[in-house]
């Protein structure tokens, strides 16, 4: 169940972030069944504008992310707001696979590690950002693993016939 | 006065050098790289380099079904597994929408906080040790020791335990485990004098770590630290109060915080945090109700597609699960935020004008495990 106080910041949420960009999907969701309380969609890069108006709400960025959609990345922000009324926000950005969004590192520093991770494991490279090179895998990697065509191995087969 | 110097004051003619500690080091918990730059003894300028033991666990997860990835979990944190495959046993149950049966939630609080104690007596007496004091590191590994043959009774391991399971727990707890646990609660109850006068009270201790390694309300919460080195600065979060799961909700206890951000701020946090957990342990099995332990859930399970977080504290901080699912057998993508990724970026910001001395002890009081941020 939300308080007063958790109904009236998803309201205050919900008109700011529309106004941060334009042609953006704002939905609340179910909490208990998603971990987050409201959902942020866009298909334009407007993932600064955003970051933002969440550091102006005081909140904090919980993590940063990516997942491959083949033909599209989609970026992920997960925004808490700490002590005050504990509204998660996740923020999607769908981006096409050339064309990389720009570093949020400069409102949130914790983002220019998780970025960094970002880039290394998807290849996605975030303009401006001040210090983008590998942080996981050795320097002279030449792959991205967690791309969906990258080591797909033959064990998804296996599984299937084991528990079939 | 130590002058903090930053890398622009330094003038050309100044003789500066960079030294490697690590990765292979006795005070750095694991296999980390500091490349500190030096001016003499004080550290100008230091970078964390990471990744000697990246195992790839979120691409695992990708080749596997949710079951297989299950005991992945406890190898990230090996310090605080229960938690860790707790948490993702509650993630998978959030995205399946599968109820937990009550006595399955207190045992797996009763485990989860008895792994979290085990974890702080490691954290603290590691940290103790790094600094020069020996002897309380003994005491405090014969008290872990108690916890470990405690959990080895219910999971017949000691660090990576499995013992959680999608729907509930492997086995229910007997009698002998209730009552290890109490006399347990009492045994380390009667020990926080002892360490008082170890530790607490140790002049060299003190002036080892007050003072030192301050992180700053604004810095920590711009650098996303969580856990008791975010409470040490004074931040009043946990997420156990904060967005409360499993059944945290029934019981009493505080959140300690302390203001001043240091080294010693951070040892009695979770000092502190080791007599609340010792409460709440104490309040679960007072009130473990009767039933079963583990809800009907088939064999195989198969989440409906769609995604989810779930945020849950380990000993080290807030720790979160982002599951993506296509409605398949095998996970879309899991994504893990570890705690102490972005603890140790923190060090980033603060070791400058540090003594390369100091740095153990910054490093020890953060308390950070290596294969969990490499993951």
């Amino acid at each position: 169940m939300l308080t007063e106080g958790q109904k009236k910041l998803l309201e205050e949420l919900k008109n700011s972030l529309a106004k941060s960009v334009s042609e953006a999907k704002i939905s609340e969701s179910d909490y208990a069944r998603t971990g987050y309380h409201l959902e942020f969609k866009s298909s334009q890069t407007g993932s600064r504008r955003v970051a933002k108006e969440m550091k102006r709400k005081q909140f904090n960025l919980e993590t940063v992310t990516a997942v491959d959609f083949i033909d599209s990345f989609e970026i992920v922000y997960l925004y808490f707001n700490y002590y005050q009324d504990n509204i998660r926000v996740i923020v999607r950005i769908r981006v096409p696979k050339n064309e990389p969004p720009f570093t949020i590192s400069a409102v949130y520093p914790e983002a220019i590690w998780l970025e960094r991770e970002v880039y290394d494991f998807f290849g996605i490279r975030f303009k401006e950002h001040p210090d983008l090179r590998r942080i996981l895998n050795p320097d002279d990697a030449v792959y991205f693993p967690l791309l969906k065509n990258f080591g797909k191995t033959k064990i998804t087969d296996e599984i299937d016939d084991m528990i079939c | 006065m130590l002058t903090i110097k930053t890398i622009d004051d330094i003038n050309i003619n100044e003789r500066l050098y960079q030294l490697n500690l690590g990765p292979q080091h006795p005070s750095t918990h694991g296999v980390l790289h500091f490349l500190l730059t030096l001016d003499g003894e004080v550290v100008v300028k230091a970078e964390m380099l990471i990744g000697y033991t990246h195992r790839g666990h979120e691409k695992m997860a990708e080749n596997r079904i949710y079951e297989q990835f299950y005991p992945n979990t406890a190898r990230m944190d090996y310090l605080s597994g229960m938690i860790f495959n707790t948490g993702y046993c509650e993630t998978v149950e959030k995205l399946c929408g599968i109820e937990v049966p009550k006595r399955a939630q207190y045992v797996r609080v009763i485990t989860s906080e008895l792994n979290r104690v085990a974890s702080h007596l490691l954290g603290i007496m590691d940290f103790v040790m790094g600094i020069g004091a020996y002897t309380p590191f003994l005491y405090g590994w014969d008290d872990r020791e108690q916890i470990l043959d405690l959990l080895e009774t219910i999971s017949g391991s000691r660090l990576t335990y499995n013992y959680s399971r999608f729907g509930g727990v492997r086995v229910d707890v007997d009698q002998a485990f209730c009552d290890g646990a109490r006399r347990f609660v009492d045994r380390l109850r009667g020990r926080f004098k002892l360490y008082k006068d170890l530790i607490t009270d140790n002049i060299i201790f003190i002036k080892r770590t007050i003072g030192v390694g301050v992180i700053s309300k604004d810095v920590a919460l711009d650098y996303g630290v969580t856990g008791p080195t975010l409470r040490g600065s004074g931040v009043k979060y946990d997420v156990r109060k904060n967005e409360p799961y499993s059944s945290y909700q029934d019981f009493k206890f505080e959140i300690p915080t302390k203001e001043e951000g240091d080294c010693m701020a951070r040892y009695l946090v979770r000092m502190a945090e080791m007599e609340q957990s010792l409460n709440i342990i104490e309040q679960a099995l007072d009130n473990l109700p009767e039933g079963p332990v583990r809800a009907d859930v088939p064999r195989f399970i198969t989440p409906p597609a769609g995604d989810c977080y779930h945020s849950f504290e380990s000993a080290r901080g807030a720790v979160g699960y982002y599951i993506v699912s296509d409605g398949t057998r095998i996970p879309y993508r899991i994504k893990v935020r570890a705690p102490s990724f972005s603890n140790l970026f923190v060090m980033n910001k603060i070791l400058p004008g540090h003594f390369v001395a100091d740095l153990v002890a910054i490093f020890g009081s953060i308390d950070v495990t290596v294969p969990e941020i490499d993951r």
